[in-house]
């Protein structure tokens, strides 16, 4: 690991240099026995359970809808007194349409898998049981598949500094791309799920929930039933995976909430995976046209893109920020005088799309990168040299578009990448391999977290921070912070989250800044607790501006000729994350991000068919990466500070997911001699880029529609059902 | 993914099982494809026959005749771990490493795979290659077939609804035979994609394709080409030369000419 920063904040004293201590998890061997208490795990006496009658139709109006059971079925207008649709939020500048998520569909559905009404039973098998039997009449409609068909936008974002039309016209040079990363699945192995139970003596609606944090779901709650927050409790247990697709309220769990309303018993929905696979928001799903402007020495003078955003049927509460994260950061690592972005969402008929791990920048990254070594082969200059040319050096930085880079040291972390990965070109009649390099720049930080110490007279601390972990390790990081600042011993500091009624508020976990924000907020209630009078109680609410982490990534891949198969042979991961608390949980995360990115480029894609229906939405078809195929990854840190918290902290959640794609994305256009292919780069796809006489464009929207065996084992599955191979009736009307 | 009610019984003999089967019955054996086909609601049987507690269907043995005897209850891990098999049958060891994980082979059958008869299932290729036979009982009666009689199309054999695969036999190899397995799957233990499973002695050269078509295959022409000594290049065209898809026909050139020169052609 380097050594580069310094770790301690100004003026903080260290008598046990925890912070910086490799630490394996304190809460694994809790986790690992089985003592772990998931979402699924919690079961009320008396609950009734909740399945759900889903679109089978991407598009159409809903006629009618009947029970022909006799279990309690919900629809859009039992609860219409109770609930309304979810909340949109937006980033700044962005205009939305007011198409926010129903929690059941009103007289349309706009995407397969979309809630029409609730079946509650007194299990979930009865439930089903029941789903089957309630009768939606239908009207199908026209799908639209393709964001660039769709002539309804539901979000635009726009903005210009500098002098854009100047630098293009002046600029010796200029370079045109056209880059996708399709939509794909978070798949936590943990699938969502929600309870609710309403107090009507105590006035308080209890919702427990398998979700990143407890106050944006106690916010996107309070609005949907329009009740007063103090009158909602929100529990969040162990929670096995995230990535971005529980940071929001469920529209599920909004009409479990509503049903608990309705009912004098707690009401449970705990989604299985083909749900999950269906109905939970998907991430990427972005395409850009971009321009880059150039001198003819290689100095990037402007850079112009336009976005499209395949947002999707609603805008769900954070369908906005991933493409105003994609767009505020088209500027890259590099000093960019002038910057023109606009971003479009238009409406499509599939599950909307909402973060996912990365959630905007490693589309940005992939753009801006890609673009980079395209410029870089058409004026002839090596594509480390031009990116060296123009890295941002100096810090604070302060984009054309507005963001401040508060610190980093791009240059150290190329240098660095570049070593670990030893570079290769080569080619011969069995396979090509070459060598690709990936930069990005993330947001972090931002907002608030809060947190209260409380140091008995044994001298034991319990601290309750507002930041709640799903996978993080925020029992052990926190905890390592606090019994630094302390003095005392890791056992003797226990941490408590997870429920809004014993933590103080808070934003949440998302975006990598759990550390940066809640670790600060750790900091300041110590602080708070060692100049109070009897040192016993402290608390803390600490916000800060944007803090943006770094990176280089660097991958080797080669690809063999006569089928088309990648192989990455290795990834160089640097990452800039500012102070690291436990190097061994940033590792980690490293890894996690490096093997989702690494899912993308070999074969992660949410296909849909030209009816709207999503063709592999099971992991019979869907593939994630396992062990087996996790090539090596050499990882260094870089540690510059941030100068906006006592930490010095920035984040690290994401790097991997960010820095991948777009390091295999220029290491593979290299092997193909500038062919412009995007993820994911499948043996078929690579095979027929081989065949390709001479490395040319690649049409725009080839990448959607390629001919990929998507779905192939849920047709055979289905073509065999069809042909009677197997006693069964089908029911509902899959595909 | 709750299964639609169904009645659900487990007997204790081969006769008990026969009694029960018919139209609308399906045999659990290890239950790796079939409880996921319930989870989805799409196989909706109305009766479920669990084989898992008749013990004497749980073998792998040599029998006197040279040849290798599997019954239904016999599980991939148990294939997987037999010496015997390992020994004298080593296709069967090298395919099946490659069926799913090790939690899922220790509970999916052998007969079980051949009998869900997936056109991308490593067993069926494999046992396609050994030239296997299939043993079917049924009430008061049975019959043997071979892989072309038993394999229909995808997920389809020709087995009646009242009929089980009993067991699998295995003939002896030639002397000097030796073997290759080889496929291409997008995940490790994911469903492969294109493999082949060959077979090659002094006199005798067996080819068989996985994902080629909606059973396994057996390449003919490859297999002559092979028998008479030609190169591994040129078997693995031949063999791949019916295959429709371009990409797929190159996957499994190159996959039967690993597996040729693995079995040392």
């Amino acid at each position: 690991m380097e050594q580069g920063g310094d770790r301690s904040g100004p003026g903080q004293a260290r008598p046990l240099a925890q912070v910086g201590r490799p630490l394996p998890r304190r809460e694994d061997a809790r986790i690992l026995s089985g003592a772990s208490r998931f979402l699924d795990d919690i079961d009320p006496e008396g609950t009734l359970h909740v399945a759900f009658v889903r679109s089978p139709h991407a598009h159409a109006k809903v006629l009618g809808i009947r029970a022909l059971g006799d279990e309690l079925v919900l629809t859009a207008g039992d609860i219409a007194g109770h609930a309304r649709a979810l909340p949109i939020q937006l980033p700044e500048g962005a205009w939305a349409a007011d198409e926010p998520h129903p929690l059941l569909a009103v007289d349309e559905v706009r995407y397969v898998g979309q809630p029409v009404a609730a079946v509650l039973a007194e299990s979930r098998a009865l439930a089903e049981d029941a789903a089957e039997l309630v009768e939606v009449e239908y009207e199908p409609l026209e799908p639209v598949v393709d964001p660039y068909a769709s002539t309804q936008e539901l979000l635009r974002w726009e903005r210009a500094a500098g002098d854009v039309e100047g630098a293009f016209e002046a600029a010796d040079a200029v370079v045109r791309g056209h880059y996708s990363m399709p939509r794909v699945v978070a798949a936590p192995m943990e699938t969502r799920g929600a309870i609710a139970f309403n107090d009507r003596d105590e006035g308080l609606l209890t919702l427990w929930c398998s979700a990143q944090d407890t106050h944006r779901q106690l916010r996107n709650l309070a609005h949907v039933l329009e009740r007063a927050p103090e009158s909602i409790r929100v529990v969040v247990p162990d929670v096995g995976g995230a990535f971005g697709s529980k940071g929001v309220l469920a529209a599920e769990a909004g009409v479990v909430a509503a049903a608990a309303l309705l009912q004098a018993r707690p009401v449970k929905w705990a989604e299985d995976r083909l749900e999950n696979f269906m109905a939970s928001y998907q991430g990427r799903g972005m395409h850009a046209d971009v321009e880059l402007a150039l001198s003819r020495e290689g100095r990037m003078l402007a850079i112009r893109a336009r976005i499209v955003a395949d947002v999707g049927g609603y805008l769900m509460p954070t369908t906005a920020m991933p493409p105003h994260t994609a767009a505020m950061l088209m500027c890259g690592v590099y000093r960019i005088a002038a910057a023109g972005i606009a971003v479009s969402g238009r409406r499509t008929n599939k599950v909307p799309t909402g973060p996912y791990r990365g959630a905007g920048r490693p589309e940005a990254a992939y753009f801006v990168e890609r673009i980079v070594d395209d410029a870089a082969r058409e004026l002839g200059i090596d594509p480390v040299e031009l990116r060296r040319r123009n890295l941002v050096r100096d810090f604070p930085h302060e984009t054309p578009l507005g963001w401040i880079y508060d610190s980093g040291d791009y240059g150290g972390c190329l240098d660095r990448a570049l070593e670990l990965v030893r570079p290769e070109r080569s080619e011969d009649d069995e396979r090509i391999v070459a060598t690709g390099v990936g930069m990005y720049v993330e947001r972090s930080g931002g907002q608030f977290e809060s947190a209260e110490v409380e140091r008995a007279a044994d001298g034991t601390v319990t601290i309750r921070s507002s930041s709640s972990p799903h996978g993080q390790g925020h029992a052990t990081t926190f905890a390592q912070i606090a019994a630094e600042r302390l003095g005392v011993d890791l056992s003797a500091v226990t941490m408590e989250f997870g429920d809004s009624a014993l933590v103080p508020a808070g934003t949440g976990t998302f975006a990598s800044r759990s550390v940066a924000m809640a670790g600060s907020a750790i900091v300041r209630a110590i602080e708070d607790l060692e100049a109070s009078a009897d040192g016993r109680h402290g608390s803390a609410r600490f916000e800060s501006p944007l803090v943006f982490a770094s990176g280089a990534y660097a991958a080797v891949v080669e690809i063999e000729r006569a089928t088309g198969r990648l192989r990455v042979r290795r990834i160089a991961a640097v990452d800039d994350p500012g102070t690291i608390i436990n190097p061994l949980l940033a590792e980690g995360q490293v890894l996690g991000g490096t093997a989702q990115g690494l899912g993308e480029c070999q074969f992660e894609e949410a296909v849909y068919d030209e009816e709207g229906q999503f063709t592999g939405a099971s992991f019979l078809d869907y593939s994630l990466m396992t062990a087996a195929e996790m090539p090596p990854v050499a990882t260094a840190f870089v540690e510059s500070p941030s100068p906006l918290n006592p930490l010095g902290a920035k984040g690290i959640g994401e790097g991997g997911a960010i820095g991948t794609p777009a390091a295999v994305g220029n290491a593979i256009a290299a092997a193909l001699g500038g062919a412009s292919l995007d993820p994911p780069w499948s043996e078929d796809k690579l095979w027929r880029a081989l065949q390709a006489p001479a490395p040319a464009a690649v049409p725009r929207f080839d990448v959607v529609t390629a001919a990929r065996p998507a779905g192939e084992r849920a047709l055979i599955v289905l073509g065999a059902l069809a042909a009677g191979a197997l006693a069964v009736v089908l029911v509902r009307r899959r595909r | 993914m709750k299964p639609v009610p169904f009645e659900y019984s487990a007997p204790e003999s081969v006769d008990g099982v026969l009694a029960l089967l018919g139209d609308d019955a399906k045999v659990l054996a290890g239950g790796q494809s079939l409880v996921p086909l319930l989870n989805f609601r799409l196989a909706r049987p109305e009766r479920i026959v669990d084989i898992n507690r008749i013990e004497e269907l749980a073998y792998i043995r040599g029998d006197d005749d040279g040849s290798l005897r599997i019954g239904a209850g016999a599980r991939q891990a148990a294939l997987e771990r037999s010496q015997l098999v390992a020994g004298r049958w080593p296709l069967l060891s090298q395919a099946v490493r490659h069926v799913g994980h090790p939690q899922i082979r220790s509970r999916g059958t052998v007969c079980g795979s051949v009998a869900h008869a997936d056109p991308t299932a490593e067993l069926p290729v494999a046992l396609t290659a050994l030239d296997a036979r299939f043993h079917v009982r049924r009430g008061g009666g049975a019959r043997t077939l071979d892989a072309a009689e038993l394999f229909a199309g995808p997920l389809t054999t020709t087995l009646a609804a009242d009929e089980l695969l009993a067991e699998i036999e295995v003939p002896a190899l030639p002397a000097g035979a030796r073997c290759g397995f080889s496929e291409h799957a997008r995940t490790h233990g994911d469903f492969a994609v294109a493999g082949a499973a060959v077979v090659r002695a002094p006199s005798h050269a067996a080819i068989a394709l996985l994902g080629a078509g909606w059973t396994p295959l057996r390449a003919p022409a490859a297999e002559r080409a092979l028998a008479e000594g030609a190169p591994a290049e040129e078997v693995a065209a031949l063999a791949a030369e019916p295959v429709e898809d371009a990409h797929r026909a190159a996957l499994t050139r190159a996959l039967v000419r690993q597996a040729v020169e693995e079995a040392g052609a």
